[in-house]
């Protein structure tokens, strides 16, 4: 029988960077396809383009046999595709009706506010949902928004559906509760795509399952019947590297405790769950997780960008009141962030600026009325020389440095200068592997110049290979934690498990 | 240009992408050649207006720029354009837009011919206290819109303009009504003493407002370059987000910004009312508003460019000046015209910025 | 009493040119776009109403139909290239206000400076005579009765259509606009058209009913307060009409207070629009500190395959 979604060598890059490398992927109708990879694999990627989003540099995109080329969001309706997305595409002040009136897809112009309205009535009552049309999306819970998209979705006449991690954002009762929902439209004929990271779903709900990873097919249209967790978890986090050699460190006093915090993301849910984390001087506490499981709502309460809304902040004995970014810095808490190019470096700007700028209030650069030109120069072709900064001028404008190098540079300057605690949130992604294998000795140096190293990251190899103690994140929630040497299986296991 | 589907390209689709890169050499052909358009733009107007191609050389490039006389005035008609430049570029560069410029200068002058009209002060030290009294008036002039922006998040861009206004009716209150000048009636204030006055070099008009300039160009290259303040503030314009999470201080290095770029306009008005007008009139802070913002544009904010966009604007206005004069083009005309090439540097940006890209699907 | 009645009659007509604008400005930034350059589109309306009513034999009609393609056609270009090009709403706005004071300047010449009587106000023989509230309500001329019925249908077409919606959806969240199907670029494009003829009937206005005359930047920074009144009125046409009249009051009575021959300093009354549309920024900010009512996406350029 035809697929009812096909594609065939795809290849995406966002100018020049690569997220999508000869990926292949092929949905029948009358199941439900699991596409399976962790953050940063594809998966969105490829279905932004079958839903119109985004265009492929090259590739074929087929519906139902035939070779389509996907104009925009209105061109795959025609073809009956419609998409659910992970972040919301809802107006927040308009109601649900307002909604799905706006949309080409759902409502024709002609049709009154009134009769829309109607039509939502009937086909939340024949998928099974309740929702009001009359309500604002703000004031809906999460499920309810999702519902939302799914019925505008459904209204729009779409026969292949996609779905982006659908239930990252509900409980479990919800969650088996959409799948069920799902399973039936797949039952109706209809092709239903569930693009997820959860292993459970797959052997729960799925009928097929595809791997992806970085931007990459690495297992097409297998039944998830006839695989194991661990060899599903293999397929997404891939095998394990071989490990470098490690001087494990019990560590010193506890320097940081964030106890018991909660946070909460702008759209309601839940980020992070009375979340406990202890980092001791001299270690290097790793923190695993499969992406948006609440890593980044903590390295920004860590950095001081976020405040979180329960729980204590901890520095040496000391409780810290909603502390700015200023302050902590100041009581030497370092970040390398995970978006280097937004919150780490000023692309624009020189190594030199760069890597000066947050020490300049230290006094080691000079006073505030004259810099000390030379002291900078040394300092900024030390830093260069120690870390060994490739493609560095002094004057060499920081966007122009490579991944790895760039990295090394955000590196140099939160590392110079007295830290307590080093917060290293995803350090090398887009890294090579010797680029990655520096990253790792620096924050070794770090750890035995006695600083506490928080390291998170989606890679499980680097967090296993570099770190003392795991943690591993789940919802928000801290479900288990480990002394190295720590056996892997356990902890892919919790990654892509059910907290 | 989301979703161009061109018919004849089958199978292709043009859209718009962001470019993460852009090297140096292409982006000033592509600034360079929007210039040029602009002024041939320029160009075509007054071709319209019945002037011909050859006086336009001879006006603009020969009277002005080959000849000495011509040169002098240049460089009078610059001293204040610079300042104004570097006002507008020490606001913009950390996206303050300050559209207030005008204001400040008119208030610059309000300080200096309270020194002039109460003779506060020993003849020597006039002129300094002219200069320091521009400089608290200017800057004082841009305080409140700052605070109002960095307090209750009020659009800096509104506040500023009006604060344009209430200053040049504050002006003309006083032109009209107290400081009016007794001897002629006219609504300008009493002249200047003549130790109130900039004095000139000996070369043609040109006056030592090449010091003030000078100083004022010094000053602004210590704090971008030599200060703390320098390097911190860049990021401010180039990475906004980055500021907060390294922890630094955003709102000072807004509030700074902001006076400083008051008090150079005050300094600005400095110079054109002590070297030039020789008193404060109503009409003296004409234009200089734009121009100030348009130089800063063209010389993306940096302080040696300013310089050069500057002494180009005021050949520009030198220009149009006498060519307004001979054949009766309004005074709008200079205006029009860095209209014209701003309009053309800016969307060239476009194709810095972004770029197009074909997307192929197979026919298979 | 007599003070009252003519300060109430002229009310409406002095706030005409900031309401139209505001009208105008309130589709634009709905979609999501800040005209800073509503001036100087002002400006050109002003002229090139004035240069159809003396050139086509008096015509008001012709003058104000003019007026409002001129300020059509400077709203398109804006859009153009804001939209298109994705240049800096606030840079070309000021550029805007230039290009318009320039182009006015230089192609006005023959038509400034010549006074003329374009349009009386009505009169309805026992409505209008009502005392102090007779020529308020019933004795203006027919362009502040439209323009009233175009606050309505502003507000209808916002609220109540189908393109309305959708306009407003771009303002909100332009993803959601473009995922939904909705051409950002078209409507943000046509919201700039739309806004800028009301920006051009606001300019006629000013040139043909309120100054009578032609004069180089007669606009004199009502548009600036126009955009200032669209931020108090929270984006909201009928509290624009209410902002308009409060500012077109304070306007109407300068020359009140100057006829009624106190000596009150000319200039600081000339002042006052200025500094009233200041204080009333500062109340509508300490109003509104979280700034909920503005359009989500108002000033930000949208490229859809811009990698988040």
């Amino acid at each position: 029988m035809t697929a009812a979604l096909e594609f065939q060598g795809v290849h995406k890059s966002f100018d020049g960077n690569p997220a999508l490398v000869d990926a292949f992927f092929l949905a029948e109708r009358g199941e439900v396809h699991a596409l399976l990879g962790e953050n940063g694999a594809g998966k969105s990627t490829l279905m932004n383009i079958a839903c119109g989003l985004y265009s492929p540099d090259h590739g074929a995109v087929r519906v139902n046999g035939e070779s389509v080329a996907i104009d925009g969001p209105l061109a795959a309706n025609s073809l009956g595709i419609g998409m659910v997305h992970q972040h919301f595409k809802l107006v927040e002040n308009m109601t649900v009706a307002e909604n799905i009136a706006f949309c080409h897809m759902s409502a024709s112009r002609r049709e009154s506010l009134n009769a829309v309205r109607k039509r939502i009535a009937e086909a939340s009552r024949d998928i099974g949902f309740e929702i009001d049309p009359d309500r604002r999306i703000d004031t809906l819970s999460v499920s309810e928004q999702q519902r939302t998209e799914i019925i505008k979705v459904m209204m729009g006449g779409a026969d292949i559906l996609i779905l982006d991690e659908p239930t990252a954002v509900l409980t479990d009762e919800e969650s088996t509760r959409l799948l069920d929902q799902l399973k039936s439209f797949a039952q109706q004929g209809k092709s239903v795509i569930l693009i997820t990271h959860k292993l459970r779903e797959v052997f729960s709900h799925a009928d097929k399952v595809t791997v992806m990873r970085a931007g990459a097919t690495v297992e097409a249209g297998r039944d998830p019947g006839e695989l194991t967790p661990v060899e599903l978890s293999r397929l997404m986090v891939g095998e394990a590297a071989p490990s470098e050699s490690l001087e494990l460190s019990a560590g010193g006093d506890v320097v940081l405790e964030l106890k018991n915090i909660s946070a909460k993301r702008a759209n309601g849910t839940t980020a992070l769950d009375d979340l406990t984390i202890t980092l001791r001087a001299g270690q290097v506490y790793g923190l695993a997780g499969v992406g948006g499981n609440g890593q980044t709502e903590l390295a920004e309460t860590l950095m001081g960008i976020r405040h979180m809304e329960s729980g204590e902040f901890m520095l040496s004995g000391q409780v810290l009141k909603r502390p700015t970014p200023r302050e902590l810095r100041r009581k030497g808490i370092k970040t390398i962030p995970a978006e280097r190019y937004i919150y780490g470096l000023a692309g624009d700007l020189s190594v030199m600026d760069n890597f000066v700028v947050s020490h300049l209030s230290s006094g080691r650069f000079g006073p505030a009325g004259w810099i000390n030109r030379r002291a900078i120069l040394r300092g900024t072709t030390e830093a260069i020389a120690d870390y060994e900064i490739l493609g560095a001028g002094l004057a060499t404008r920081s966007r122009l440095l490579s991944g790895g190098n760039a990295q090394k540079l955000v590196l140099a300057r939160e590392m110079s200068g007295d830290s307590t605690v080093l917060l290293a949130h995803s350090p090398t992604r887009g890294l090579d592997v010797r680029a990655c294998a520096a990253v790792h000795e620096y924050l070794r140096e770090a750890c035995k110049r006695d600083v506490a190293i928080l390291l998170i990251s989606e890679d499980l190899d680097e967090v296993l290979a570099v770190s003392d103690r795991v943690g591993v994140i789940n919802r928000g929630r801290l479900v288990g934690e480990f002394d190295a040497p720590v056996e892997r299986e356990a902890v892919g296991q919790l990654m892509v498990g059910h907290a | 240009m989301q979703a161009l589907s061109l018919s004849f390209l089958r199978g292709r689709r043009l859209t718009v992408e962001v470019r993460q890169k852009i090297d140096f050499v292409t982006r000033i052909a592509i600034a360079l050649g929007a210039v040029l358009f602009g002024l041939g733009i320029c160009i075509a107007i007054l071709v319209s207006r019945g002037v011909d191609v050859s006086s336009i050389y001879d006006e603009f490039i020969v009277f002005t720029f080959l000849n000495s006389a011509g040169i002098a005035t240049v460089v009078v008609q610059s001293t204040p354009l610079v300042l104004v430049g570097l006002a507008a570029a020490m606001a913009f560069r950390v996206n303050y837009w300050n559209i207030g410029i005008e204001g400040q200068l008119f208030m610059g002058v309000v300080g200096c011919t309270i020194i002039a009209y109460f003779d506060i002060g020993p003849e020597s030290l006039r002129l300094p206290l002219m200069f320091v009294f521009s400089i608290l008036f200017g800057a004082m002039w841009a305080l409140p819109a700052a605070l109002l922006k960095l307090r209750l998040n009020i659009n800096e861009v509104i506040s500023t303009l009006l604060l344009n206004y209430i200053a040049f009716y504050f002006v003309l209150n006083q032109v009209f009504g107290p400081w009016r000048d007794p001897k002629d009636n006219f609504p300008h204030s009493p002249r200047y003493d003549d130790f109130e006055r900039l004095p000139k070099v000996g070369w043609e008009d040109v006056h030592y407002g090449l010091v003030v300039v000078g100083l004022a160009l010094f000053f602004v290259w210590w704090l971008i370059e030599r200060s703390r303040f320098g390097i911190q503030s860049r990021f401010v314009g180039i990475n906004p987000r980055m500021v907060l999470a390294i922890g630094l201080p955003l709102s000072t290095i807004t509030l700074v910004s902001a006076l400083t770029s008051g008090a150079l306009a005050g300094v600005a008005g400095f110079t054109i009312a002590s070297a030039t007008e020789g008193r404060l009139t109503f009409t003296l802070a004409a234009g200089y508003g734009f121009s100030g913002i348009v130089i800063a544009f063209l010389a993306a904010n940096r302080p040696l460019m300013v310089l050069v966009v500057a002494f180009l604007m005021g050949g520009l206005y030198v220009a149009g000046e006498s060519m307004k004069v001979f054949y009766s083009l309004p005074d709008a005309l200079v205006g029009l015209f860095q209209a014209a090439i701003v309009l053309s540097v800016t969307a060239s940006e476009f194709f810095v910025r972004y770029r197009l890209r074909m997307a192929h699907y197979e026919r298979a | 009493m007599d003070f009252l009645t003519h300060w109430l009659a002229f009310t409406p007509i002095f706030a005409l040119p900031l309401i139209a604008a505001a009208l105008g400005l309130i589709i634009n930034e709905r979609a999501g776009l800040l005209n800073l350059g509503a001036e100087g589109i002002m400006l050109c309306g002003a002229l090139v109403g004035v240069i159809a009513f003396i050139e086509f034999d008096n015509s008001p009609a012709l003058g104000f139909i003019f007026a409002i393609l001129a300020g059509t056609f400077l709203g398109f270009c804006f859009g153009f290239f804001v939209v298109v090009l994705r240049t800096n709403q606030v840079l070309t706005g000021i550029t805007f206000v230039f290009l318009g004071i320039g182009l006015t300047g230089l192609i006005g010449v023959p038509w400034v400076n010549k006074a003329f009587s374009a349009l009386d106000p009505i009169h309805i023989p026992f409505l209008t005579d009502i005392p102090v509230i007779g020529r308020f309500l019933f004795g203006q001329d027919i362009v502040v009765y439209v323009t009233f019925g175009l606050a309505i249908l502003v507000w209808r077409f916002l609220y109540h259509t189908r393109i309305g919606l959708r306009l407003r959806a771009v303002g909100e969240n332009p993803q959601a606009a473009d995922a939904g199907g909705i051409n950002v670029e078209g409507y943000r494009l046509l919201a700039a058209t739309l806004g800028g003829a009301f920006i051009g009937l606001a300019g006629g206005y000013l040139s043909l009913v309120i100054a009578k005359i032609f004069v180089e930047e007669m606009t004199q920074g009502r548009g600036w307060i126009a955009v200032a009144l669209v931020i108090f009125s929270r984006w909201r046409p009928w509290r624009a009409v209410l902002g308009g009249l409060l500012f077109g009051g304070i306007e109407a009575l300068i020359p009140r207070l100057k006829a009624t021959g106190y000596n009150i300093p000319q200039y600081f009354l000339e002042m006052a629009p200025y500094a009233v549309t200041l204080a009333v920024l500062i109340y509508a900010a300490v109003q509104m500190r979280s700034g909920q009512d503005a359009p989500r996406a108002l000033g930000t350029p949208y490229v859809r395959e811009d990698r988040k």
